[in-house]
């Protein structure tokens, strides 16, 4: 019986040794430790045993199943380890293959740089509001001071609807309509299409602005100068040049220009700066009192201020644009960039 | 305005250097955008002394000249016969290039050496002729350059004037800031007058018919005035500021306009019938002829200056062709006038006429200044044209026009401008630009009161004073606050979201964003074919468009979308997806005018995916845009869209377009171009659009989707395949399938749609897949084909399909 035993654990093993798979190695496995397998078999042939010759037997078989399972068990890792060390050795692709593409969709330059201000002034608790683009001449000039027959209609070439109805020329009517709307405080942020009767080089008949406007009690061209210093060094860079200079608009005073420190020359004067080291940015100032009192705003109590910047000369700069046109030509290469 | 750093110099004695005056005036608000120097090319041009003059040994008409440059003594052959030992002269030396590119080089002639030039005034473009060289006066320093002696070396300043400075308007104007700045006098041009002859009262008269529109005129005569060119420091100075000589007693009127601001006009007083002068409004429909020989027809709002009867000059516009100074003018009566702003600005908008004149009276004209202006202007005419000037001004001026008294408090300024304020120093402030700034204080707050003078007719109010205050304190001097607001609960419009989820999952989508302009040409809309009677055939007109292909607003966003493809394609750009999502315009008719409707159109056309070594293959189709379309939808949360075959657009491929709905609204359109359209656009090949409204969708979208506790038991799929009539539409299948999905079917898919080989013809095989599930325990087998078996069934029965 020990012979038996011996011979058929010998022959197991070297089975077991020398099975290539793991599906090999199952049959195998099924054909000794199975249902029907020798050695079940022989656990079933105990019982013909005497009683004396049992234990020692049974000793000796759970003995030889220990080996076996522990010979399964290794050739199977070693089976196991050989599938892995066979992937590794033979799979190797040209990873400088490039990647699956799709087309990638691209915002407009203009909607990037809008989104970004927006956001900007979103985190001072500014909220967007908008108007109409066919606009009443009493928003767009009348309620902004700027009646019929005044010089300052010749700052802005105007596209007429009717006599009373334009294109609107700049953003400045949504704080019209907003502060008609509502009660200050108030804190807006509008971004929009604007229309102008001009076309060359360095116009377009249609752009971009964004206006934005505060009023509450005590605000001051000192908060005016905070607000925008914060807009634009956190647009242009912390270390931005920033400088205001008198200007005229009829719904603001004092009014101011805002330049900044060149960003294509650093200030040093190329050919976008004119040479001056300074590029003109955005327009601004205290909301004027006759503006407040075509809105109905007591002016003795609440005090703001309004700005105005184009949203095409932002990303001009912003990108690196030199030509104006290229924002309305939507050729896909250009689109394609941003 | 343009100035010039010379002449500036001539009434405020600064120290600044050009670019500095530049800057600084820029700081002030009158901005500089541009400076250009004149005669700084003409620096190898210097001042030389003729030390000796001897005939040229081989040519008569020849001398040679030993010239001291201040250097050396150099050899230059002239051939001029002016000039003699001990003269000074502009030698121009060798390198120099004069007007005309004419270059100067070393050179030997008829045997002498030559080193430079001597130049006449023609040579150097002082003059248009000149009768041989130039000889400068002795009290130069040699080796100076020539332009530099003559003062003709300056600096040209281009400033952009802001509609509220007419001050300004004037080489003076500017000086007076710049004396502010610089805390200097500003000196006046001072007019001598030498009266000769008869009083100007004996032979003229003034008569203002409408003070309303003229408040002040006055006039002056001069006798015997002898027209000719100006001299050629007038002729500079004008050049210099951009205007042209015409002769010597116009170019007086326009050099006193541009030193003092005021506009004037001079007439040639034997055109004036009974010497007479009438400022009157214009007859209606009369005819007129301006001096630059323009007929306008004249309305009974144009301010006219007229003598005893007719027109002869448009006031404060342009003068009358029929009363201009001409070569053999004698007399002239001279006009320095104050008109009213809004008539000048109707008259020269309605005739188109936009002069210097009118420039600056539209814009206010200080009315003190005219008898200023009208001796300052009669003395140059006399000192330029020989003539006498008649004793005695007439100067109408019946009611004189109030000046403004405005109080300034200190507590106001520091309320606006955010700084502490010091009462007298900003009274001094204001008083160093010419403002009355009485000296005692009117109450506790440090009031001032401030008289306004004629010059500023822009400072009205107080908060004009309190610009002023900041302009001149220096924006740059004022600290950096930010504001202490208020938090408010502040509401923005939700579609705003929406509109930018759209936009980020289009970019996902690859799609690229373009901006067409809003208006189109009339007849843009009918390319799309559109039916009689479609809303969009019916735009918003532009009155004053810049051209025909500009002429009125965009009422559909799919014309410029498909002339955006077109280019794209003439770019080689051929695999794209574009989207634009801007406002359309439709006519109402109530005040607003036009009714605005946001729309998303998008285009895709092309290849699927960018070529690669192992790409998506294949051009796109209909389904690749109704898959974004779907995906748009669902991110809004719109219920049920639906896409119906009935009722596409005309622009649309009729076999492959649908209308998109949720319930009974419509939302958009979507489908191939049709094929006409498409050859009519240009574009050539296959294009899908789609054209979405999206204040509708906007307002069909759901704000929340109800979500689902995921089931922890194994859902089951079953697949079937059915053979149906092939004009039977997806569509109807999966409503059938939906409808019976019981409780048990949570999902049904399309997989397969097949027709041909093995189909019957008229057949076509569609394949879908249903998922089984229950929240509370494992399907059996037994409960998915009893669930399956209906659906089948169900669908079979009412779309007479069979199982494959």
């Amino acid at each position: 019986m020990k012979d038996r035993l011996q011979e058929l654990e010998n022959d197991a093993l070297a089975a077991i040794s020398s099975a290539e798979s793991a599906a090999t190695l199952q049959d195998i496995r099924v054909a000794y430790l199975g249902k029907k397998g020798a050695v079940t078999d022989i656990m079933k042939g105990m019982r013909d045993l005497t009683p004396e010759e049992r234990p020692v037997v049974g000793a000796l078989v759970n003995r030889l199943k220990e080996s076996l399972e522990d010979a399964f068990a290794g050739r199977n890792s070693a089976l196991q380890q050989d599938a892995v060390d066979l992937r590794i050795s033979s799979e190797k692709i040209d990873i400088s293959l490039p990647g699956r593409q799709t087309f990638s969709g691209t915002k407009h330059p203009v909607t990037l740089v809008t989104e970004e201000i927006v956001e900007i002034f979103g985190k001072l608790g500014f909220c967007v509001e908008e108007g109409p683009e066919v606009e009443q001449d009493f928003y767009n000039f009348e309620a902004l001071n700027i009646p019929k027959d005044h010089p300052a209609r010749d700052m802005q070439d105007t596209f007429y609807v009717s006599e009373d109805l334009v294109l609107r020329t700049h953003t400045s009517p949504v704080q019209i309509r907003s502060m008609l709307k509502q009660k200050p405080p108030l804190r807006v942020i509008a971004p929009g299409t604007v229309y102008r009767r001009d076309s060359d080089i360095t116009h377009s008949p249609m752009f971009h602005q964004i206006e934005g406007f505060l009023v509450d009690q005590n605000v001051t061209f000192g908060d005016l100068k905070g607000i925008l210093t914060h807009f634009l060094t956190s647009f242009f860079g912390d270390k931005l040049g920033v400088r205001f200079r008198p200007s005229f608009f009829p719904f603001t005073e004092p009014s101011a220009e805002v330049d900044i420190a060149c960003v294509m020359c650093s200030s040093k004067g190329c050919r976008v700066c004119k040479g001056t080291g300074w590029l003109e940015i955005l327009g601004c100032g205290m909301i004027d009192p006759e503006v407040f009192k075509s809105v109905d705003y007591d002016a003795e109590q609440f005090s703001g201020f309004a700005f105005g910047m184009g949203l095409e000369r932002i990303a001009m700069l912003k990108y690196g644009v030199s030509d104006l046109r290229l924002f309305f030509e939507n050729d896909l290469r250009f689109l394609r960039q941003f | 305005m343009i100035v010039t750093y010379n002449w500036l110099k001539e009434f405020v004695d600064f120290d600044y250097s050009p670019q500095e005056l530049a800057d600084r005036l820029t700081m002030l608000g009158l901005e500089v955008e541009g400076m250009t120097s004149i005669g700084a090319e003409f620096d190898t041009v210097i001042v030389a002394r003729l030390e000796k003059v001897e005939p040229h040994p081989d040519a008569d008409r020849l001398t040679v000249c030993q010239v001291d440059n201040g250097t050396e003594v150099v050899q230059v052959v002239c051939g001029a016969t002016n000039h003699k030992t001990g003269d000074f002269i502009a030698l121009a030396q060798p390198g120099s290039v004069l007007p005309g590119d004419f270059k100067i080089k070393k050179s030997k002639i008829r045997g002498q050496q030559s080193g430079g030039m001597l130049c006449s005034e023609k040579e150097l473009g002082l003059s248009g002729e000149s009768a041989g060289i130039m000889i400068l006066d002795r009290s130069y320093e040699v080796g100076m350059p020539v332009f530099e002696a003559l003062q003709i070396k300056d600096t040209v300043l281009e400033i952009g004037l802001t509609p509220n400075r007419p001050d300004c308007l004037s080489v003076v104007g500017v000086a007076r800031e710049i004396a502010a700045m610089c805390g200097k006098p500003l000196n006046l041009p001072v007019a001598e007058i030498v009266a000769r002859g008869a009083d100007i009262n004996e032979s003229a008269s003034v008569e203002i018919v409408d003070p309303q529109g003229c408040p002040r005129y006055a006039a002056r005569m001069i006798n015997n005035v002898k027209i000719g060119p100006s001299p050629a420091w007038m002729v500079q100075r004008l050049e210099a500021v951009g205007m042209r000589s015409i002769n010597n007693v116009v170019d007086v009127t326009n050099f006193v306009m541009m030193e003092l601001g005021h506009p004037m006009h001079a007439f040639d007083f034997r055109h004036l019938d009974k010497g007479k002068i009438v400022v009157r409004r214009a007859s209606l429909d009369e005819s007129f002829t301006t001096l630059d020989d323009a007929k306008h027809k004249l309305t009974s709002e144009d301010l006219m200056i007229c003598d005893g009867e007719r027109s002869v000059a448009m006031a404060g516009v342009m003068g009358g062709l029929n009363s201009e100074v001409q070569d053999d003018t004698s007399t002239i009566l001279l006009e320095a006038a104050y008109f009213n702003p809004i008539s000048i600005r109707r008259t020269s908008k309605r005739h188109g006429l936009h002069t210097e004149s009118s420039h600056r009276f539209e814009r206010g004209a200080d009315i003190d200044m005219i008898p200023v202006a009208l001796d300052r202007a009669a003395a140059l005419i006399a000192e330029l044209a020989g003539g006498e000037i008649s004793p005695g001004v007439i100067d109408e001026y019946p009611t004189l026009l109030p000046k403004a008294k405005i109080n300034l408090s200190a507590a106001n300024t520091e309320k606006i401008l955010g700084i502490h304020v010091d009462i007298q120093q900003v009274s001094s402030l204001l008083r160093g630009i010419g403002l009355n700034v009485a000296s005692g204080k009117i109450d506790d707050a440090g009031t001032v009161e401030v008289g306004v003078p004629s010059f500023r007719p822009d400072l009205e109010r107080e908060i004009d004073l309190i610009e002023e205050v900041a302009r001149l304190y220096g924006y740059d001097n004022i600290p950096v606050t930010m504001p202490r607001a208020c938090l408010e609960r502040q509401v923005e419009k939700p579609e705003l979201k929406l509109e930018i989820a759209v936009r980020n999952l289009l970019v996902g989508c690859g799609f690229s964003e373009i901006i067409n302009y809003s208006f189109f040409a009339p007849g843009d809309a009918a390319r799309l074919q559109l039916a009689e009677g479609d809303q969009r055939l019916e735009s918003v007109r532009i009155l004053n468009p810049l051209n025909e292909d500009q002429a009125v607003m965009r009422t559909t966003l799919v014309p410029s979308m498909l002339d955006t493809l077109s280019r794209n394609f003439s770019h080689r750009s051929t695999d794209l997806g574009l989207f634009e999502l801007r406002p359309v315009f439709f006519p109402v008719g109530d005040e607003t005018g036009s009714r605005q409707e946001l729309h998303l159109a998008a285009a895709i056309s092309g290849q699927r995916a960018p070529l690669g070594w192992n790409q998506a293959k294949g051009t796109v189709d209909f389904y690749d845009l109704k898959g974004v379309v779907e995906k748009v939808l669902a991110l809004l949360g719109v219920k049920d869209p639906c896409f119906r075959s009935e009722n596409s657009e005309t622009y649309l491929h009729p076999g492959k377009s649908a209308q998109i709905c949720s319930g009974k609204t419509v939302l958009g359109y979507i489908g191939e171009l049709h094929p006409q359209v498409q050859q009519d656009f240009d574009l050539d090949q296959e294009v899908y659009l789609v054209d979405l409204n999206l204040d509708e969708v906007f307002a069909v979208a759901g704000n929340y989707t109800p979500f689902a506790v995921p089931s922890r038991f194994p859902a089951v799929e079953r697949d079937s395949a059915l053979l149906l009539d092939e004009t039977i539409e997806t569509r109807n299948v999966l409503d059938v399938a939906r409808k019976n999905l019981g409780k048990l079917g949570q999902d049904v898919v399309v997989f397969d749609v097949y027709k041909g080989q093995g189909i019957p013809e008229g057949k076509k095989s569609l394949a879908f897949r249903v998922r089984y599930g229950s929240p509370d325990k494992t399907l059996t087998e037994e409960e998915v084909a009893k669930a399956h078996g209906k659906l089948v069934r169900a669908v079979c029965q009412q779309l007479a399909a069979e199982i494959r």
